[in-house]
Protein backbone atom coordinates (compact mmCIF):
# COMPACT_ATOMS: atom_id res chain seq x y z
CA UNK A 1 0.00 0.00 0.00
CA UNK A 2 1.73 2.74 -1.31
CA UNK A 3 -1.00 5.14 -0.89
CA UNK A 4 -0.51 4.63 2.90
CA UNK A 5 3.44 4.60 3.10
CA UNK A 6 4.19 8.46 3.96
CA UNK A 7 0.42 9.01 5.27
CA UNK A 8 -0.79 9.56 9.25
CA UNK A 9 3.19 11.64 9.89
CA UNK A 10 2.75 14.83 10.81
CA UNK A 11 4.95 17.67 9.54
CA UNK A 12 8.31 16.92 10.78
CA UNK A 13 7.93 13.56 12.49
CA UNK A 14 8.39 10.11 10.82
CA UNK A 15 6.35 7.69 13.44
CA UNK A 16 2.47 6.98 12.55
CA UNK A 17 0.29 9.22 14.38
CA UNK A 18 -2.60 7.83 16.20
CA UNK A 19 -4.25 10.98 16.65
CA UNK A 20 -4.38 11.30 12.93
CA UNK A 21 -5.76 7.79 11.89
CA UNK A 22 -8.43 8.83 14.41
CA UNK A 23 -9.12 11.96 12.53
CA UNK A 24 -9.10 10.05 9.38
CA UNK A 25 -11.74 7.79 10.51
CA UNK A 26 -13.86 10.59 11.55
CA UNK A 27 -13.98 12.26 8.56
CA UNK A 28 -14.20 8.81 5.87
CA UNK A 29 -17.91 8.60 8.67
CA UNK A 30 -19.14 12.24 8.15
CA UNK A 31 -18.43 12.10 4.19
CA UNK A 32 -20.10 8.88 4.06
CA UNK A 33 -23.31 10.92 6.01
CA UNK A 34 -21.96 14.02 3.12
CA UNK A 35 -22.56 11.49 0.39
CA UNK A 36 -25.85 9.55 1.72
CA UNK A 37 -28.24 11.34 0.39
CA UNK A 38 -26.92 11.73 -2.94
CA UNK A 39 -27.23 7.55 -3.21
CA UNK A 40 -30.77 7.77 -1.34
CA UNK A 41 -31.67 10.22 -4.17
CA UNK A 42 -30.11 7.73 -7.13
CA UNK A 43 -31.86 4.72 -5.39
CA UNK A 44 -35.44 5.96 -5.45
CA UNK A 45 -35.04 7.37 -8.78
CA UNK A 46 -34.48 3.21 -9.80
CA UNK A 47 -37.25 2.10 -7.48
CA UNK A 48 -41.19 1.86 -8.49
CA UNK A 49 -43.47 3.30 -6.06
CA UNK A 50 -44.35 0.22 -4.09
CA UNK A 51 -40.73 -0.45 -3.74
CA UNK A 52 -39.92 2.76 -2.04
CA UNK A 53 -42.69 2.30 0.13
CA UNK A 54 -41.78 -1.42 0.51
CA UNK A 55 -38.19 -1.43 0.96
CA UNK A 56 -35.37 0.15 3.59
CA UNK A 57 -33.83 4.06 2.09
CA UNK A 58 -30.84 2.08 1.51
CA UNK A 59 -31.72 -1.02 -0.27
CA UNK A 60 -30.25 -0.90 -3.41
CA UNK A 61 -33.14 -0.89 -6.04
CA UNK A 62 -33.94 -4.12 -7.85
CA UNK A 63 -36.45 -3.26 -10.10
CA UNK A 64 -34.20 -0.92 -12.01
CA UNK A 65 -37.21 1.17 -12.87
CA UNK A 66 -35.39 3.37 -16.30
CA UNK A 67 -39.17 4.25 -16.84
CA UNK A 68 -39.05 6.80 -14.63
CA UNK A 69 -36.76 8.72 -16.11
CA UNK A 70 -38.74 8.60 -18.92
CA UNK A 71 -41.80 9.68 -17.43
CA UNK A 72 -40.19 12.24 -15.44
CA UNK A 73 -38.57 13.73 -18.76
CA UNK A 74 -41.93 13.78 -20.63
CA UNK A 75 -43.67 15.13 -17.07
CA UNK A 76 -41.49 17.61 -16.23
CA UNK A 77 -41.14 19.04 -19.96
CA UNK A 78 -37.44 18.41 -19.32
CA UNK A 79 -36.84 19.12 -23.56
CA UNK A 80 -38.08 22.64 -23.19
CA UNK A 81 -36.19 23.25 -19.74
CA UNK A 82 -33.01 21.49 -21.19
CA UNK A 83 -32.75 23.59 -24.69
CA UNK A 84 -33.68 26.88 -22.66
CA UNK A 85 -31.28 26.22 -20.19
CA UNK A 86 -28.59 25.46 -22.91
CA UNK A 87 -29.45 28.35 -24.88
CA UNK A 88 -29.56 30.79 -22.17
CA UNK A 89 -26.15 29.14 -20.43
CA UNK A 90 -24.19 29.32 -23.69
CA UNK A 91 -25.02 32.75 -24.78
CA UNK A 92 -25.03 34.13 -21.44
CA UNK A 93 -21.71 32.78 -20.11
CA UNK A 94 -19.15 33.30 -23.00
CA UNK A 95 -20.51 36.63 -23.65
CA UNK A 96 -20.42 37.24 -19.86
CA UNK A 97 -17.00 36.63 -19.49
CA UNK A 98 -15.68 38.49 -22.64
CA UNK A 99 -17.25 41.81 -21.88
CA UNK A 100 -16.04 41.60 -18.22
CA UNK A 101 -12.59 40.51 -20.10
CA UNK A 102 -12.68 44.06 -22.14
CA UNK A 103 -13.88 46.06 -19.22
CA UNK A 104 -11.20 44.45 -16.71
CA UNK A 105 -8.43 44.71 -19.50
CA UNK A 106 -8.78 48.85 -19.60
CA UNK A 107 -9.44 49.34 -16.02
CA UNK A 108 -6.29 47.36 -15.24
CA UNK A 109 -4.18 48.76 -18.56
CA UNK A 110 -5.73 51.55 -20.01
CA UNK A 111 -4.74 55.04 -18.09
CA UNK A 112 -8.12 56.63 -18.23
CA UNK A 113 -9.78 59.52 -16.09
CA UNK A 114 -12.26 57.77 -13.60
CA UNK A 115 -10.90 54.19 -13.72
CA UNK A 116 -10.34 54.04 -9.70
CA UNK A 117 -14.01 54.62 -9.03
CA UNK A 118 -15.40 52.74 -12.01
CA UNK A 119 -13.54 50.11 -10.73
CA UNK A 120 -14.64 50.69 -6.60
CA UNK A 121 -18.66 50.67 -8.19
CA UNK A 122 -17.60 47.30 -9.87
CA UNK A 123 -16.40 45.60 -6.56
CA UNK A 124 -19.30 46.97 -5.17
CA UNK A 125 -21.86 45.40 -7.38
CA UNK A 126 -19.78 41.86 -6.38
CA UNK A 127 -21.35 42.56 -2.66
CA UNK A 128 -24.98 43.22 -3.78
CA UNK A 129 -27.29 40.10 -3.43
CA UNK A 130 -29.60 40.30 -5.85
CA UNK A 131 -32.45 38.25 -4.19
CA UNK A 132 -32.99 41.16 -2.33
CA UNK A 133 -34.90 43.38 -4.72
CA UNK A 134 -36.40 40.94 -7.19
CA UNK A 135 -39.36 42.98 -7.79
CA UNK A 136 -37.40 46.07 -8.79
CA UNK A 137 -35.15 44.01 -11.65
CA UNK A 138 -38.88 42.47 -12.79
CA UNK A 139 -40.17 46.43 -13.10
CA UNK A 140 -36.89 47.42 -15.09
CA UNK A 141 -36.84 44.22 -17.21
CA UNK A 142 -40.56 44.73 -18.05
CA UNK A 143 -40.10 48.58 -18.69
CA UNK A 144 -37.93 46.85 -22.00
CA UNK A 145 -41.09 44.93 -23.00
CA UNK A 146 -38.83 41.54 -22.29
CA UNK A 147 -40.43 39.80 -20.10
CA UNK A 148 -40.60 36.20 -20.92
CA UNK A 149 -38.14 36.21 -23.59
CA UNK A 150 -34.47 35.23 -23.71
CA UNK A 151 -32.92 38.45 -23.48
CA UNK A 152 -35.02 39.74 -20.56
CA UNK A 153 -33.08 36.86 -18.51
CA UNK A 154 -29.59 37.15 -20.43
CA UNK A 155 -29.07 40.79 -19.44
CA UNK A 156 -29.89 40.49 -15.55
CA UNK A 157 -27.98 38.00 -15.64
CA UNK A 158 -24.50 39.80 -16.97
CA UNK A 159 -25.45 42.90 -15.11
CA UNK A 160 -25.38 40.37 -11.59
CA UNK A 161 -22.26 38.55 -13.28
CA UNK A 162 -20.12 41.23 -14.45
CA UNK A 163 -18.80 42.91 -11.09
CA UNK A 164 -17.11 39.69 -9.37
CA UNK A 165 -15.49 38.68 -13.28
CA UNK A 166 -14.29 41.97 -13.81
CA UNK A 167 -12.94 42.05 -10.04
CA UNK A 168 -11.42 38.85 -10.81
CA UNK A 169 -9.78 39.58 -14.26
CA UNK A 170 -8.57 42.79 -13.09
CA UNK A 171 -6.20 41.12 -10.50
CA UNK A 172 -5.32 39.05 -13.56
CA UNK A 173 -4.48 41.37 -15.82
CA UNK A 174 -2.61 43.58 -13.53
CA UNK A 175 -0.21 41.12 -12.85
CA UNK A 176 0.91 40.43 -16.54
CA UNK A 177 4.46 42.17 -16.94
CA UNK A 178 4.92 44.96 -18.50
CA UNK A 179 7.28 44.36 -20.92
CA UNK A 180 4.53 42.32 -22.89
CA UNK A 181 2.37 44.77 -23.90
CA UNK A 182 4.95 48.14 -24.11
CA UNK A 183 6.74 46.54 -26.98
CA UNK A 184 3.57 46.28 -29.37
CA UNK A 185 2.29 49.70 -28.10
CA UNK A 186 5.47 51.03 -29.41
CA UNK A 187 5.03 49.06 -32.76
CA UNK A 188 1.51 51.07 -33.11
CA UNK A 189 -1.15 48.38 -32.02
CA UNK A 190 -3.72 49.28 -30.51
CA UNK A 191 -5.55 48.81 -27.25
CA UNK A 192 -8.12 46.54 -29.42
CA UNK A 193 -5.45 44.42 -30.90
CA UNK A 194 -3.14 44.19 -27.82
CA UNK A 195 -6.24 42.95 -25.53
CA UNK A 196 -7.41 40.23 -28.50
CA UNK A 197 -3.70 39.30 -29.65
CA UNK A 198 -1.87 39.16 -26.17
CA UNK A 199 -4.18 39.41 -23.06
CA UNK A 200 -6.66 37.13 -24.13
CA UNK A 201 -4.33 34.44 -24.37
CA UNK A 202 -2.51 34.45 -22.19
CA UNK A 203 -5.27 34.54 -19.80
CA UNK A 204 -6.63 31.88 -20.95
CA UNK A 205 -6.24 29.88 -17.42
CA UNK A 206 -8.35 32.57 -15.58
CA UNK A 207 -10.90 33.02 -18.49
CA UNK A 208 -11.82 29.19 -18.29
CA UNK A 209 -12.06 29.00 -14.50
CA UNK A 210 -14.20 32.01 -14.23
CA UNK A 211 -16.38 30.30 -17.61
CA UNK A 212 -16.65 26.96 -15.96
CA UNK A 213 -18.09 28.70 -12.53
CA UNK A 214 -20.54 31.03 -14.32
CA UNK A 215 -21.66 27.83 -16.74
CA UNK A 216 -22.66 26.42 -13.10
CA UNK A 217 -23.92 29.22 -11.48
CA UNK A 218 -25.82 30.34 -14.54
CA UNK A 219 -27.96 26.63 -14.72
CA UNK A 220 -28.66 26.79 -11.43
CA UNK A 221 -29.94 30.02 -11.09
CA UNK A 222 -33.47 30.07 -9.84
CA UNK A 223 -34.74 33.68 -8.13
CA UNK A 224 -34.24 35.73 -10.96
CA UNK A 225 -35.78 33.17 -13.54
CA UNK A 226 -38.56 33.31 -11.31
CA UNK A 227 -39.48 36.41 -11.51
CA UNK A 228 -38.84 37.34 -15.33
CA UNK A 229 -39.48 33.75 -17.10
CA UNK A 230 -43.35 33.30 -16.33
CA UNK A 231 -44.36 31.41 -19.31
CA UNK A 232 -43.81 27.48 -19.00
CA UNK A 233 -42.28 27.48 -22.72
CA UNK A 234 -39.12 29.87 -21.52
CA UNK A 235 -38.46 28.13 -18.29
CA UNK A 236 -35.44 26.69 -17.14
CA UNK A 237 -34.09 24.01 -15.49
CA UNK A 238 -34.67 24.90 -11.88
CA UNK A 239 -38.25 26.10 -12.90
CA UNK A 240 -39.43 22.98 -14.04
CA UNK A 241 -37.83 20.77 -11.41
CA UNK A 242 -39.70 23.44 -8.54
CA UNK A 243 -43.06 23.03 -10.52
CA UNK A 244 -42.12 19.36 -10.54
CA UNK A 245 -41.95 19.18 -6.95
CA UNK A 246 -45.44 20.86 -6.27
CA UNK A 247 -47.24 18.51 -8.78
CA UNK A 248 -46.07 15.33 -8.48
CA UNK A 249 -44.75 15.01 -4.97
CA UNK A 250 -45.82 11.36 -4.47
CA UNK A 251 -44.54 9.68 -7.83
CA UNK A 252 -40.87 9.29 -5.70
CA UNK A 253 -39.36 7.77 -8.17
CA UNK A 254 -40.01 10.03 -10.98
CA UNK A 255 -39.69 12.87 -8.48
CA UNK A 256 -36.25 11.86 -7.90
CA UNK A 257 -35.55 11.13 -11.38
CA UNK A 258 -36.31 14.64 -12.45
CA UNK A 259 -33.88 15.53 -9.38
CA UNK A 260 -31.27 13.65 -11.10
CA UNK A 261 -31.57 14.76 -14.46
CA UNK A 262 -31.81 18.49 -12.98
CA UNK A 263 -28.23 18.11 -10.83
CA UNK A 264 -26.59 15.95 -13.58
CA UNK A 265 -25.06 18.58 -16.02
CA UNK A 266 -23.55 20.40 -13.47
CA UNK A 267 -22.34 17.78 -10.99
CA UNK A 268 -20.30 16.33 -14.43
CA UNK A 269 -18.89 19.82 -15.03
CA UNK A 270 -17.72 20.07 -11.97
CA UNK A 271 -16.19 16.65 -11.42
CA UNK A 272 -14.37 17.51 -14.84
CA UNK A 273 -13.10 20.20 -14.08
CA UNK A 274 -13.10 20.45 -10.12
CA UNK A 275 -9.30 22.85 -10.27
CA UNK A 276 -10.89 25.21 -12.17
CA UNK A 277 -13.43 25.69 -9.42
CA UNK A 278 -11.14 26.51 -6.61
CA UNK A 279 -8.99 28.42 -9.06
CA UNK A 280 -11.83 30.88 -9.49
CA UNK A 281 -13.52 31.11 -5.78
CA UNK A 282 -10.59 31.24 -3.98
CA UNK A 283 -8.50 33.96 -6.15
CA UNK A 284 -11.16 36.32 -5.78
CA UNK A 285 -11.86 35.75 -2.31
CA UNK A 286 -8.33 34.54 -0.47
CA UNK A 287 -4.89 36.90 -1.69
CA UNK A 288 -1.99 34.93 -2.48
CA UNK B 1 -13.17 45.90 -35.78
CA UNK B 2 -9.87 46.56 -34.47
CA UNK B 3 -8.27 48.29 -37.39
CA UNK B 4 -11.68 50.33 -37.94
CA UNK B 5 -10.10 52.85 -35.39
CA UNK B 6 -5.81 52.81 -35.19
CA UNK B 7 -6.15 56.76 -34.53
CA UNK B 8 -8.22 56.97 -31.47
CA UNK B 9 -6.33 58.18 -28.43
CA UNK B 10 -5.79 55.67 -25.97
CA UNK B 11 -8.14 56.73 -23.17
CA UNK B 12 -11.46 56.76 -25.63
CA UNK B 13 -10.13 53.12 -26.82
CA UNK B 14 -10.38 52.33 -22.86
CA UNK B 15 -13.45 53.78 -22.25
CA UNK B 16 -14.94 51.79 -25.38
CA UNK B 17 -13.84 48.77 -23.90
CA UNK B 18 -15.71 49.15 -21.10
CA UNK B 19 -19.07 50.98 -22.09
CA UNK B 20 -21.31 47.35 -23.12
CA UNK B 21 -19.99 45.91 -19.62
CA UNK B 22 -20.73 49.17 -17.82
CA UNK B 23 -23.92 49.83 -19.71
CA UNK B 24 -25.25 46.28 -19.38
CA UNK B 25 -24.47 46.60 -15.19
CA UNK B 26 -25.92 49.91 -15.09
CA UNK B 27 -29.05 49.35 -16.32
CA UNK B 28 -29.55 46.25 -14.71
CA UNK B 29 -28.27 45.99 -11.80
CA UNK B 30 -27.39 49.98 -10.70
CA UNK B 31 -31.06 51.34 -11.67
CA UNK B 32 -32.78 48.86 -10.03
CA UNK B 33 -31.37 49.49 -6.77
CA UNK B 34 -31.72 52.87 -6.92
CA UNK B 35 -35.31 52.76 -8.32
CA UNK B 36 -36.08 50.30 -5.46
CA UNK B 37 -35.64 52.89 -2.94
CA UNK B 38 -38.33 55.74 -5.13
CA UNK B 39 -40.87 52.64 -5.14
CA UNK B 40 -40.43 52.46 -1.44
CA UNK B 41 -42.05 56.19 -1.59
CA UNK B 42 -44.72 54.92 -3.90
CA UNK B 43 -47.58 53.31 -4.13
CA UNK B 44 -47.71 50.91 -7.74
CA UNK B 45 -50.13 47.82 -8.10
CA UNK B 46 -47.36 46.33 -10.38
CA UNK B 47 -50.22 46.66 -13.18
CA UNK B 48 -51.46 50.12 -13.34
CA UNK B 49 -49.68 53.18 -16.00
CA UNK B 50 -48.40 55.38 -13.41
CA UNK B 51 -46.86 55.23 -9.23
CA UNK B 52 -48.42 57.71 -6.68
CA UNK B 53 -45.81 59.46 -4.11
CA UNK B 54 -46.85 58.10 -0.81
CA UNK B 55 -43.78 59.38 1.26
CA UNK B 56 -43.04 57.06 4.55
CA UNK B 57 -46.80 55.15 4.19
CA UNK B 58 -45.42 52.15 3.18
CA UNK B 59 -42.72 52.04 5.80
CA UNK B 60 -45.01 52.95 8.49
CA UNK B 61 -47.49 49.75 6.84
CA UNK B 62 -44.34 47.55 7.16
CA UNK B 63 -42.73 48.57 10.33
CA UNK B 64 -46.53 48.81 12.34
CA UNK B 65 -49.10 47.16 10.69
CA UNK B 66 -47.54 44.05 8.98
CA UNK B 67 -48.46 40.94 11.11
CA UNK B 68 -45.42 39.03 9.62
CA UNK B 69 -42.52 41.77 9.07
CA UNK B 70 -41.06 41.52 12.47
CA UNK B 71 -41.57 37.48 12.84
CA UNK B 72 -39.26 37.51 9.00
CA UNK B 73 -36.93 39.78 10.12
CA UNK B 74 -36.38 37.53 13.79
CA UNK B 75 -36.26 34.52 11.57
CA UNK B 76 -33.48 36.60 9.51
CA UNK B 77 -31.27 37.56 12.37
CA UNK B 78 -31.54 34.07 14.04
CA UNK B 79 -30.49 32.38 11.03
CA UNK B 80 -27.72 34.84 10.07
CA UNK B 81 -26.55 34.85 13.52
CA UNK B 82 -26.19 30.72 12.88
CA UNK B 83 -25.45 30.81 8.96
CA UNK B 84 -22.03 32.40 9.97
CA UNK B 85 -20.98 30.48 13.06
CA UNK B 86 -22.41 26.36 12.24
CA UNK B 87 -21.34 25.95 8.79
CA UNK B 88 -18.07 27.59 9.25
CA UNK B 89 -17.25 26.36 12.45
CA UNK B 90 -17.49 22.75 10.51
CA UNK B 91 -15.87 23.59 7.62
CA UNK B 92 -12.64 24.99 9.57
CA UNK B 93 -12.15 21.55 11.47
CA UNK B 94 -12.69 20.02 8.10
CA UNK B 95 -10.04 22.33 6.28
CA UNK B 96 -7.44 21.65 9.52
CA UNK B 97 -8.27 18.17 8.84
CA UNK B 98 -8.04 17.92 5.23
CA UNK B 99 -4.73 20.19 5.71
CA UNK B 100 -3.13 17.43 7.68
CA UNK B 101 -1.01 14.02 5.60
CA UNK B 102 -3.86 11.55 5.35
CA UNK B 103 -4.23 9.62 2.61
CA UNK B 104 -7.49 10.31 0.00
CA UNK B 105 -7.79 13.87 1.08
CA UNK B 106 -8.71 15.33 -2.68
CA UNK B 107 -11.51 12.31 -2.48
CA UNK B 108 -12.62 13.50 0.54
CA UNK B 109 -12.61 17.56 -0.52
CA UNK B 110 -14.43 16.92 -3.85
CA UNK B 111 -17.29 14.99 -1.52
CA UNK B 112 -17.51 17.39 1.06
CA UNK B 113 -17.52 20.41 -1.94
CA UNK B 114 -19.93 18.52 -3.86
CA UNK B 115 -23.51 20.27 -2.32
CA UNK B 116 -22.30 23.59 -3.49
CA UNK B 117 -22.45 22.78 -6.75
CA UNK B 118 -26.01 21.61 -6.80
CA UNK B 119 -29.07 23.63 -7.34
CA UNK B 120 -29.79 24.66 -4.42
CA UNK B 121 -33.63 24.46 -5.85
CA UNK B 122 -32.59 20.94 -5.80
CA UNK B 123 -31.02 21.06 -2.79
CA UNK B 124 -34.75 21.81 -1.55
CA UNK B 125 -36.21 19.11 -3.31
CA UNK B 126 -33.94 16.66 -2.30
CA UNK B 127 -34.16 17.77 1.30
CA UNK B 128 -37.95 18.36 1.69
CA UNK B 129 -38.06 14.85 0.04
CA UNK B 130 -35.44 12.87 2.91
CA UNK B 131 -38.22 15.21 5.12
CA UNK B 132 -41.02 13.43 4.01
CA UNK B 133 -42.72 11.87 6.63
CA UNK B 134 -43.99 9.09 5.50
CA UNK B 135 -41.33 7.39 3.14
CA UNK B 136 -38.60 10.38 3.43
CA UNK B 137 -35.34 9.25 4.32
CA UNK B 138 -35.68 9.82 7.91
CA UNK B 139 -38.59 8.19 8.92
CA UNK B 140 -37.32 5.35 6.65
CA UNK B 141 -34.05 5.37 8.91
CA UNK B 142 -35.78 6.05 11.89
CA UNK B 143 -38.51 3.05 11.30
CA UNK B 144 -35.43 0.77 10.91
CA UNK B 145 -33.65 1.74 14.15
CA UNK B 146 -37.13 1.26 16.26
CA UNK B 147 -37.48 4.79 16.91
CA UNK B 148 -40.70 5.20 15.64
CA UNK B 149 -41.43 8.09 18.46
CA UNK B 150 -38.78 10.57 16.94
CA UNK B 151 -40.35 10.83 13.33
CA UNK B 152 -41.87 14.11 13.06
CA UNK B 153 -43.32 16.36 10.58
CA UNK B 154 -40.02 18.11 10.41
CA UNK B 155 -41.01 20.80 7.54
CA UNK B 156 -44.57 20.94 8.72
CA UNK B 157 -44.05 21.85 12.36
CA UNK B 158 -44.05 25.67 12.99
CA UNK B 159 -41.30 25.48 16.02
CA UNK B 160 -39.19 23.26 13.84
CA UNK B 161 -39.22 23.95 10.40
CA UNK B 162 -37.13 26.68 9.98
CA UNK B 163 -34.53 24.60 12.09
CA UNK B 164 -35.10 21.61 9.32
CA UNK B 165 -34.48 23.95 6.48
CA UNK B 166 -31.70 25.22 8.32
CA UNK B 167 -29.60 21.37 8.26
CA UNK B 168 -29.86 21.49 4.35
CA UNK B 169 -28.50 25.01 4.07
CA UNK B 170 -25.45 23.43 6.83
CA UNK B 171 -25.03 20.42 4.40
CA UNK B 172 -24.94 23.13 1.09
CA UNK B 173 -22.33 25.48 2.34
CA UNK B 174 -19.96 24.05 4.42
CA UNK B 175 -17.94 23.05 1.32
CA UNK B 176 -17.56 26.52 0.37
CA UNK B 177 -15.98 27.82 2.85
CA UNK B 178 -14.26 24.50 3.34
CA UNK B 179 -12.50 25.09 0.21
CA UNK B 180 -11.44 29.19 0.89
CA UNK B 181 -10.07 28.10 4.62
CA UNK B 182 -8.17 25.37 2.47
CA UNK B 183 -6.66 28.04 0.45
CA UNK B 184 -6.08 30.23 3.18
CA UNK B 185 -3.73 27.32 5.00
CA UNK B 186 -1.77 27.31 2.32
CA UNK B 187 -0.03 30.77 3.65
CA UNK B 188 0.30 29.26 6.59
CA UNK B 189 4.17 28.80 6.77
CA UNK B 190 5.45 24.90 7.37
CA UNK B 191 8.92 25.95 8.68
CA UNK B 192 7.18 28.18 11.16
CA UNK B 193 5.16 25.00 12.32
CA UNK B 194 7.77 23.01 11.82
CA UNK B 195 10.05 24.79 14.25
CA UNK B 196 7.67 25.52 16.83
CA UNK B 197 7.49 21.66 16.88
CA UNK B 198 11.59 21.69 17.65
CA UNK B 199 11.02 23.84 19.95
CA UNK B 200 8.01 21.70 22.07
CA UNK B 201 5.45 23.43 20.98
CA UNK B 202 2.22 20.96 21.55
CA UNK B 203 -0.60 21.02 18.96
CA UNK B 204 -2.52 23.79 20.54
CA UNK B 205 0.58 26.04 21.14
CA UNK B 206 1.02 25.58 17.09
CA UNK B 207 -2.73 26.39 16.40
CA UNK B 208 -3.31 29.24 18.74
CA UNK B 209 -0.08 31.03 17.81
CA UNK B 210 0.81 29.98 14.45
CA UNK B 211 -1.84 28.70 12.43
CA UNK B 212 -4.59 31.02 14.11
CA UNK B 213 -3.28 34.38 13.25
CA UNK B 214 -1.98 33.43 9.71
CA UNK B 215 -5.75 32.54 9.31
CA UNK B 216 -6.89 36.03 10.31
CA UNK B 217 -7.71 37.57 7.27
CA UNK B 218 -9.19 34.16 5.46
CA UNK B 219 -11.41 33.99 8.66
CA UNK B 220 -13.00 37.68 8.16
CA UNK B 221 -13.36 37.38 4.51
CA UNK B 222 -15.59 34.18 4.79
CA UNK B 223 -17.44 35.41 7.91
CA UNK B 224 -18.24 38.52 5.89
CA UNK B 225 -19.05 36.65 2.59
CA UNK B 226 -21.08 34.18 4.54
CA UNK B 227 -23.37 36.74 6.03
CA UNK B 228 -23.93 38.45 3.12
CA UNK B 229 -24.69 35.11 1.50
CA UNK B 230 -27.37 34.00 4.56
CA UNK B 231 -29.11 37.50 3.48
CA UNK B 232 -29.60 35.87 -0.10
CA UNK B 233 -31.44 32.41 1.46
CA UNK B 234 -34.47 32.42 -1.20
CA UNK B 235 -34.49 29.57 -3.16
CA UNK B 236 -34.27 26.99 -0.06
CA UNK B 237 -36.87 28.68 1.89
CA UNK B 238 -38.82 28.80 -1.15
CA UNK B 239 -38.40 25.07 -2.33
CA UNK B 240 -38.76 23.80 0.86
CA UNK B 241 -41.76 25.23 2.42
CA UNK B 242 -42.26 28.31 0.59
CA UNK B 243 -42.21 30.70 4.24
CA UNK B 244 -44.95 28.12 6.23
CA UNK B 245 -46.38 27.03 8.04
CA UNK B 246 -48.29 29.75 8.98
CA UNK B 247 -45.09 32.17 7.83
CA UNK B 248 -42.67 30.49 10.61
CA UNK B 249 -39.98 30.34 8.15
CA UNK B 250 -40.32 33.45 6.49
CA UNK B 251 -37.65 35.55 5.42
CA UNK B 252 -37.20 39.00 4.77
CA UNK B 253 -35.98 38.69 0.84
CA UNK B 254 -38.70 35.90 0.22
CA UNK B 255 -41.33 38.29 2.38
CA UNK B 256 -40.24 41.53 -0.29
CA UNK B 257 -40.51 39.03 -3.09
CA UNK B 258 -43.98 37.87 -1.40
CA UNK B 259 -45.84 41.37 -1.10
CA UNK B 260 -44.71 42.94 -4.49
CA UNK B 261 -45.30 40.12 -7.13
CA UNK B 262 -47.61 37.82 -5.30
CA UNK B 263 -49.68 40.20 -3.68
CA UNK B 264 -49.04 43.37 -6.40
CA UNK B 265 -48.03 45.67 -3.28
CA UNK B 266 -44.50 46.61 -4.90
CA UNK B 267 -44.37 49.25 -2.20
CA UNK B 268 -44.35 47.98 0.78
CA UNK B 269 -42.36 45.46 -0.86
CA UNK B 270 -39.75 47.68 -2.19
CA UNK B 271 -39.69 49.04 1.26
CA UNK B 272 -38.80 45.82 2.97
CA UNK B 273 -36.01 45.70 0.25
CA UNK B 274 -34.81 48.82 1.23
CA UNK B 275 -34.62 48.02 4.17
CA UNK B 276 -32.70 44.62 3.65
CA UNK B 277 -29.99 46.75 1.10
CA UNK B 278 -29.25 49.19 4.19
CA UNK B 279 -28.39 46.43 6.52
CA UNK B 280 -26.36 44.84 3.83
CA UNK B 281 -24.57 47.72 3.08
CA UNK B 282 -23.97 48.38 6.35
CA UNK B 283 -21.90 44.87 6.12
CA UNK B 284 -20.12 45.85 2.64
CA UNK B 285 -19.25 48.95 3.19
CA UNK B 286 -16.84 48.75 6.40
CA UNK B 287 -15.75 45.34 4.79
CA UNK B 288 -14.63 47.16 1.66
CA UNK B 289 -13.19 49.58 3.21
CA UNK B 290 -10.75 47.00 4.97
CA UNK B 291 -10.28 45.17 2.14
CA UNK B 292 -8.41 48.44 0.48
CA UNK B 293 -6.44 49.26 3.43
CA UNK B 294 -5.15 45.23 3.70
CA UNK B 295 -4.62 45.46 -0.45
CA UNK B 296 -2.63 48.89 0.30
CA UNK B 297 -0.88 47.28 3.36
CA UNK B 298 0.17 44.34 0.81
CA UNK B 299 1.81 47.04 -1.64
Amino acid sequence: MTLFAQAFRPVGSNRVDPLLVALWIGLILLAVIWIAPFVFIVFTSLKSNASVMGTGAFAPPTDLAFDNYVAAWARGNFSTTVFNGVLITFIKVPLGVFLSAMAAYALARVPMRGSRPLFLLCVFGTMIPFQVMLAPIFQQVNAFGLINTYPGIILPYLAFGIPYQVFILHGFFSSVPKELSEAARIDGASHFTIFRRIFLPVSLPALSALFILDFVATWNEFAMALVILQDPRKWTLPLGLMTFQSQFQSDYGQLNAAIVMTVLPAAIVYLMFQRYFVAGLTAGAVKE
Amino acid sequence: MAKAFPSLRPQTQGYLLIAPALAVYALFAVYPMLNVVWMSFSAWNGLSPTSRFVGVANYRAVLTSDPVFWGALTNTVYWTALAVIVPNVVAFGLALALNQNLPGRSGLRVIFYLPVIIASIAVATIWKWMYDPFFGLFSNLLTTWGLTDFIGDWLGDRRIALWSVFAAYVWQTVGFAMVLFLAGLQNVSTTLVEAARIDGAGRWDVFRHVTLPAMKPTITVVFVLSLINSLKAFDIIYGMTGGGPAQSTQMLAMWAYTQSMQLGDFGKGAAISVILLVVTLAIVIPYLRWMQTQSEASK
